[in-house]
C-alpha cells in the first residue's frame, strides 16, 4: 500500500455521495410512496489500473451501485465522475459513447446471453451497434476474442446452451472485450460458477487486466475471492460503505464490526484452523432497507453497539492512510472518536 | 486392487494441450431445431399438423380438382345426398328416386346423368309417370301422406312400378359425381366445403396475423416502457376486452356491411388483447434478465432491444397462443356467419354452409354434416398441434 | 458390520433423457456410521446431489436407479415400494434442500409444517405435536418460539426458514440426516449461523449427517469424513485431514488449490483447473478426469482407475497410485503421514 501511495495515481472514477432509491407504492386509492434506499450517499474512487473490490451481503446495494454507475438505472443523486466527465446527469444517448469505455459483465452465466443469438453476434453485437466493424474484420474481431478467452473459432457459430457455465462466463468476457474498455464492472462473475471453474475466471480477468491496462469494480459477496483479485476493497452494508481500505490492510487489520463478522464467516478450507478459529456470528439477518435502523445501519446486530449508534449516523473517515472506516469505536492515537472529530468540524 | 501388470506403454504420458478439454461433444441446434425435435415425438401433436396441412391442401389444390365450381348452379340435380338406392328399370338403365320424388337417370357406378322428364304429372293422386327406353315407370309417392298405413309405419313413402310390377331398391350407390352430394341449388357440397376451407382459413389466418402484429407491438411495447404508460395501455386492453364481441361486430356490420372484411377487421381487432397480455407478461420478466442489460450495457437502442433481444425470446409463447388462436378464430367466424353476421352468398364459408344446410337438417343432413365435421376436426387439429407446440418450446423442458 | 448405518453399493442413476441417457451416478459405494458426518464435496454435475436424490428415492423423472444396492441398517430400500419409503423418509432419513425459498409451504404456518411430519410418524395427539414443534424450533435458535410456531414462511427471513427446515428435518429425530447444499443459497453471515447451528446439534443429538457440498470450506470443520466426487464417481475418500492435508487424486489437489487463501498475504496466483466437466452422456471410458488432469497417462484415457489404498480410510481413484505408475513431479503416492499403514484389503 506504502509503495503505491508513493507513485501518483490516476483516478479513473469518482463516485460523490451517490444515492440510488427505489420507489414502491402500496395502496390502492391514496398512493403510499416508500423509498428503498438500495445505495445510500456512497463515495469512492477508483484510480486507473486497479481493481477495485466491493463486498456485501445479498441486498447490501453493491450490485445497485454498479448499475447505476454504467447507468442502466438513473441516479437518484450524487455524481459519478468518469474521466473527468460526470455521467449521473447524461441522457441514454450522450452516455452512448462512454459505453464503449464501461462495459458490464454479469453474474448470471445463463441469463446474461441471449439464447436465441449465436455466440458469435452476441460478442459481435457491440460491433454492430457503434459501427465499428463488418464483414470480414468483424468475423476476425470476434474470433480473436474467442481465442482470448480460451475459446475457439468453431464456437462462433454455436448457441449458448451448448456452452458451460465457465465457458458461459468466458463468452461473457468476450462481449464485454469487443468493444476495447478502459473500465469493466464485474458483478458477481464467479458467484455462479463452480469452484475450479471460479480460479479459471478470475485467473482470466487478472490476464486481462495485465495484457489490456484495464480497471475493475469487482462486486461480491465472496470476501476470499474479492480479497484475492482487488488492491483495494469497499464494504457495504445495507447502502453504505463502512469500510474501504487496500485489501491486505482490511484482512489483517478490519476496523468495523461488520467487516470483522464478515471475515471471521468465511468458512475455511482448512480442518486445522477451522477447528481453532473462533468464528464471529452476527445474530439475525438484515434490516428492510426500507426501514433501515437510526444511526448506524449496523448497531442492530453489532456486539458493540453503543447509545450513540443509534443517535449519531457514523460517517466514512479515514483513520490511517488509505484506510477508511465509519464506526464509532475507531478512535485516534489520543483516544478520541474519529466520529467525533468529524461531527465537530 | 488391481494386480494385473499394466502394459508399459499405457504408463506414457500426455501432454495436457492434446486433449481437448473444451471440444463440445453435442451436436450443435438451434433452439427451433430442438423444438422441432421434440414436437416430432409428440405423435398426436403431429397428427394434428399433418391433418391442417391436408387442410391447407384442400382449401388450395382441391376447388380445382373437383370438377365443380363452388358457385354453379343445376337446379335439376338438387339436394343429392352422397350415398343413394337406385333402381333397375332395364338391363342398363338405372334410376334413383330424388327426395321430391323425382326420377333421376344414374348410371350403376353412381354417376348422375340428369333428371327424367316425366310424361304424366298427376299431382292430385301423387304419382308419375315416366316412359324411360319404352318402359312404362309408374312412381307412386301418395303413401308419404297417408298417415295410417301399414307403408307409412313401415317407413315406405313411395313405390315404384316397372310396367306395372313393383321394383326393389336395386343397391346402394355412392355419389360418384357428387362426393359430398349436393346442396338447395344443385351446387356441390365438396367443393363448396373446399371453397369454405379457403374462406375460414384465410379469416383465421389474417384475423391472427393482424393479432400477432398489433399484440406483439402493444404488448412488447406496453411491456419495455412499464411504469404509468404501461399500465395506462393495459386498461386500454380491459376496456377492449369488456365490449362484447358480437355488440362490435354488429356496430362494425352497420358501419361497413356484412362480409369477409369486415369479419376480418372484427376478429383482428379485438384478438390481439390477448397476444398483447401474454406479449407483455414475457416482456416485464425478460427485461430484468442480464442478457437485456448487457445490450443497454453496449449502448444498445431500444428497438434493437426490442427486436433482437426480447421478442425473439418471447416468439415461443407467441407461436403457441397463435396456434391456439386459430381454431377460436375458426370457430368465432363459423359462428358469426352461421347467424347471418358472416360472408355474403355465394362465397361460402364453413358457417355459411351450416346455416344454409339448417333448413334441410331433417331431410339433408348431410349438408349441414360435411361443414360441421371440417370445422371440428381443424379445431381439434390445431388443439392437438399447439399443445404439443406448447411442450416443445417450453423452456423448462430443455436439458 | 452392525454399526453401519448405511451402506450403498455400487449405485448408478440415471436420467433417461431425449438427448441420451445421462450417467449422472455411474457406480458409487460408500458406508456411514451411526452419528458420522460425512461431506460430499463435488462440482455441480458430478452426481453428489443425484446420490442424496437416490438415497431417499426422491429422483424426478425421468430419473432412475440403474443397479446397485442401498441398505439401510442393513434392509434394502432400492426395492421398497411408495409407501413403505414415506415410512422411512422424514422418520429415519431427512433431507434439508438448498433454498428455503422453495422447500416451505407458503400457504401453511411453520408450526403446522413441523406438526404434519411429527404426527406422520409419531403416535402423538395435536397438543403434543404442538408442543414438540415449539420444543424444535428452539433448539434450531429460533426467538420466541412460542410466537413464531405461527407464523407463515413468508414472515420468516431466508436464515430463519432453513432453522424451520433444520426444525422439520429433525422434528422425528431421524438416524440420518441428508443436508444438500443448506447454505449455498445463504448470505456469508447467515451461512455461518447455520453452520453453528449444525455444529451445535451435532453435538446435542446423535443424527448421521451426510453433507453434500460444492464449498470445501463448509465441510472442513463439520465433517469427520469427506468423499470426493467428479463425473458421477468417487474420485477419492478419506478423513477431513487425509483430504486437506494429504490428498492423492489431482482432482482434489486441484479444488484446493483453486480456491484463495485468505491468509497468504503474497498474491498467488490461482491454480484453476482448465477445461470443463466431461459430459455424462457420453462419460468416459477411463477415468472421468483424464481430460483435465495434468498428469494424465495412456492408461488413464482407457481404463477406469481402480480405488488404490492411501492409509486407513483413505482411498482414492488415480492411476498414479499403482506401484507401476512412474514418478510424476508434484505427486507423492506414499502417505506422508504416521498413519499405520493397514491396508483396507
Amino acid at each position: 500500500m506504502e509503495q503505491r501511495t508513493e507513485s501518483p495515481k490516476e483516478v479513473l472514477l469518482e463516485v460523490k455521495n451517490l444515492k440510488k432509491y427505489f420507489y414502491s407504492k402500496s395502496g390502492f386509492i391514496k398512493s403510499n410512496v416508500q423509498a428503498i434506499k438500495a445505495v445510500d450517499d456512497v463515495s469512492f474512487t477508483i484510480y486507473k489500473g486497479e481493481t477495485f473490490g466491493l463486498v456485501g451481503e445479498s441486498g447490501c446495494g453493491k450490485s445497485t451501485t454498479g448499475r447505476t454507475i454504467i447507468r442502466l438505472y438513473d441516479v437518484t443523486d450524487g455524481d459519478v465522475i468518469f474521466d473527468g466527465a460526470n455521467l449521473s446527469q447524461m441522457t441514454q444517448s450522450q452516455i452512448r459513447p462512454y459505453r464503449k469505455r464501461i462495459q458490464m459483465i454479469f453474474q448470471d452465466p445463463y441469463a446474461s446471453l441471449n439464447a436465441r443469438m449465436t455466440v458469435g453476434d452476441i460478442i459481435g453485437e457491440s460491433l454492430d451497434i457503434h459501427h465499428l466493424a463488418k464483414g470480414k474484420e468483424r468475423q476476425e474481431i470476434i474470433w480473436n476474442l474467442l481465442e482470448r478467452v480460451g475459446l475457439s473459432k468453431e464456437h462462433a457459430n454455436r448457441y449458448p446452451h451448448e456452452f458451460s457455465g465457465g465457458q458461459r462466463q468466458r463468452i461473457g468476457i468476450a462481449r464485454s472485450l469487443a468493444v476495447n474498455p478502459d473500465f469493466i464492472i464485474c458483478d458477481e462473475p464467479i458467484s455462479a460458477l463452480d469452484v475450479s471453474i471460479q480460479a479459471q475466471v478470475v485467473n482470466m480477468l487478472q490476464d486481462l487486466q495485465k495484457e489490456m491496462g484495464l480497471t475493475y469494480l469487482f462486486i461480491a459477496h465472496d470476501l476470499s475471492m474479492v480479497k484475492h483479485i482487488s488492491d483495494r476493497i469497499g464494504v457495504m452494508y445495507l447502502g453504505k460503505l463502512v469500510e474501504v481500505a487496500s485489501s491486505d490492510e482490511l484482512y489483517d487489520n478490519p476496523k468495523h464490526p461488520y467487516t470483522q463478522a464478515l471475515l471471521s464467516a468465511i468458512p475455511i478450507p482448512d480442518p486445522d484452523v477451522a477447528k481453532n478459529s473462533h468464528r464471529i456470528v452476527l445474530e439475525g439477518d438484515v434490516p428492510s432497507p426500507m426501514n433501515p435502523p437510526s444511526g448506524c445501519r449496523f448497531r442492530t446486530r453489532c456486539r458493540y453497539a453503543m447509545d450513540i449508534c443509534s443517535k449519531v449516523e457514523p460517517v466514512l473517515v479515514e483513520i490511517e492512510p488509505g484506510h477508511f472506516s465509519a464506526c464509532h469505536l475507531n478512535k485516534n492515537s489520543e483516544g478520541v472518536s474519529f466520529q467525533e472529530t468529524v461531527q465537530n468540524d | 486392487m488391481a494386480d494385473t501388470t499394466i502394459k508399459k506403454e499405457l504408463w506414457e504420458r500426455i501432454p495436457q494441450d492434446n486433449k481437448d478439454a473444451e471440444v463440445i461433444s453435442r451436436p450443435s441446434m438451434t433452439y427451433w431445431q430442438d423444438a422441432w425435435r421434440r414436437l416430432k415425438r409428440n405423435k398426436i401433436s403431429m397428427l394434428g399438423l399433418a391433418f391442417i396441412v391436408f387442410m391447407v391442401l384442400f382449401a388450395l389444390v382441391g376447388p380445382t380438382l373437383a370438377g365443380h365450381d363452388y358457385s354453379t348452379q343445376d337446379l335439376t340435380l338438387s339436394n343429392i345426398p352422397p350415398r343413394f338406392e337406385i333402381y333397375q328399370i332395364d338391363a342398363d338403365t338405372f334410376v334413383y328416386v330424388h327426395s321430391e320424388y323425382k326420377l333421376i337417370d344414374v348410371l350403376e357406378d353412381g354417376t348422375l346423368i340428369g333428371r327424367i322428364k316425366e310424361v304424366q304429372n298427376n299431382l292430385n293422386d301423387k304419382n308419375r309417370v315416366y316412359d324411360i327406353d319404352g318402359n312404362e315407370v309408374f312412381l307412386d309417392y301418395k303413401y308419404a301422406a297417408i298417415k295410417d298405413s301399414s307403408e307409412a309405419d313401415a317407413g315406405i313413402k313411395f313405390k315404384l312400378f316397372v310396367n306395372g310390377t313393383e321394383v326393389q331398391p336395386y343397391k346402394t350407390v355412392w355419389n360418384k359425381g357428387h362426393l359430398f352430394g349436393t346442396d338447395n341449388m344443385g351446387r356441390d357440397v365438396l367443393a363448396r366445403v373446399m371453397y369454405g376451407a379457403r374462406i375460414s382459413l384465410s379469416i383465421a389466418l389474417i384475423a391472427t396475423l393482424v393479432n400477432f402484429f398489433i399484440g406483439v407491438l402493444y404488448g412488447g411495447i406496453s411491456g419495455y416502457i412499464g411504469g404509468r404508460i404501461g399500465n395506462t395501455m393495459m386498461r386500454i386492453v380491459d376496456i377492449i376486452t369488456a365490449i362484447p364481441l358480437m355488440l362490435y361486430v354488429i356496430l362494425l356490420t352497420v358501419i361497413i356491411g356484412t362480409g369477409f372484411k369486415s369479419i376480418v377487421i372484427a376478429l383482428g381487432s379485438v384478438y390481439w388483447v390477448n397476444m398483447a397480455r401474454i406479449v407483455r407478461g414475457q416482456v416485464l420478466s425478460l427485461k430484468e434478465q442480464e442478457f437485456v442489460l448487457a445490450a443497454k450495457t453496449l449502448g444498445a437502442k431500444t428497438s434493437r432491444i426490442m427486436l433482437r433481444h426480447l421478442i425473439p425470446n418471447v416468439m415461443g409463447p407467441i407461436i403457441v397462443s397463435m396456434t391456439m388462436m386459430i381454431p377460436s378464430a375458426i370457430f368465432t367466424e363459423a359462428f358469426l356467419s352461421f347467424i347471418g353476421l358472416g360472408v355474403n352468398p355465394p362465397m361460402a364459408s364453413w358457417g355459411t354452409l351450416a346455416n344454409d344446410a339448417l333448413s334441410g337438417i331433417r331431410t339433408y343432413p348431410y349438408q349441414l354434416f360435411f361443414p360441421s365435421l371440417a370445422i371440428s376436426l381443424t379445431m381439434l387439429a390445431f388443439n392437438f398441434f399447439s399443445d404439443g407446440l406448447q411442450n416443445a418450446l417450453d423452456p423448462k423442458m430443455r436439458k | 458390520m452392525a454399526d453401519k448405518l448405511l451402506e450403498v453399493k455400487n449405485l448408478k442413476t440415471s436420467f433417461f433423457t431425449h438427448v441420451g441417457e445421462v450417467q449422472a451416478v455411474r457406480g458409487v459405494d460408500f458406508d456411514l456410521k451411526a452419528g458420522e458426518a460425512l461431506g460430499i464435496v463435488g462440482e455441480s454435475g458430478s452426481g453428489k446431489s443425484v446420490t442424496s436424490l437416490s438415497l431417499m428415492q426422491l429422483l424426478q423423472y425421468p430419473g432412475t436407479i440403474k443397479e446397485g444396492s442401498i441398505l439401510f441398517e442393513g434392509d434394502e430400500i432400492v426395492t421398497k415400494s411408495v409407501k413403505e419409503m414415506r415410512r422411512i423418509r422424514g422418520n429415519d432419513i431427512a433431507m434439508i434442500f438448498q433454498d428455503p425459498m422453495t422447500s416451505l409451504n407458503p400457504v401453511y404456518t411453520i408450526g403446522d409444517q413441523i406438526m404434519e411430519a411429527i404426527l406422520e410418524h409419531q403416535d402423538v395427539t395435536k397438543h403434543q405435536a404442538r408442543e414438540k414443534a415449539i420444543k424444535m424450533l428452539e433448539l434450531v435458535g429460533i426467538p420466541s418460539p412460542e410466537k413464531r410456531i405461527d407464523n407463515y414462511p413468508h414472515e420468516f427471513s431466508g436464515g430463519m426458514r432453513q432453522r424451520a427446515m433444520i426444525a422439520i428435518a429433525l422434528s422425528c429425530e431421524p438416524k440420518l440426516l441428508i443436508a444438500d447444499e443448506p447454505t449455498t443459497a445463504l448470505d456469508v453471515t447467515i451461512q455461518a449461523q447455520i453452520l453453528e447451528l449444525m455444529k451445535e446439534l451435532k453435538e446435542k443429538i446423535n443424527t448421521a449427517i451426510i453433507l453434500i457440498t460444492h464449498d470445501l470450506g463448509v465441510v472442513a470443520d463439520l465433517c469427520s469424513r469427506i468423499i470426493v466426487m467428479y463425473g458421477g464417481l468417487i474420485m477419492e475418500e478419506g478423513t477431513v485431514e487425509d483430504i486437506f492435508y494429504e490428498p492423492k487424486h489431482p482432482y482434489t489437489m486441484g479444488l484446493l488449490k483453486s480456491v484463495p487463501k485468505l491468509n497468504n498475504d503474497k498474491r498467488e496466483r490461482l491454480v484453476p483447473i482448465d477445461g470443463t466437466p466431461p459430459d455424462l452422456i457420453k462419460p468416459p471410458t477411463g477415468c472421468p478426469f483424464y481430460a483435465r488432469c495434468q498428469y494424465s497417462m495412456k492408461i488413464c484415457q482407457e481404463q477406469q482407475p481402480p480405488f488404490f489404498s492411501a492409509g486407513k480410510g483413505h482411498r482414492s481413484a488415480c492411476w498414479l497410485m499403482h506401484e507401476d505408475a512412474p514418478k510424476v513431479e508434484g505427486y507423492s503416492k506414499t502417505f506422508k503421514r504416521e498413519v499405520s499403514h493397514g491396508t483396507t484389503d
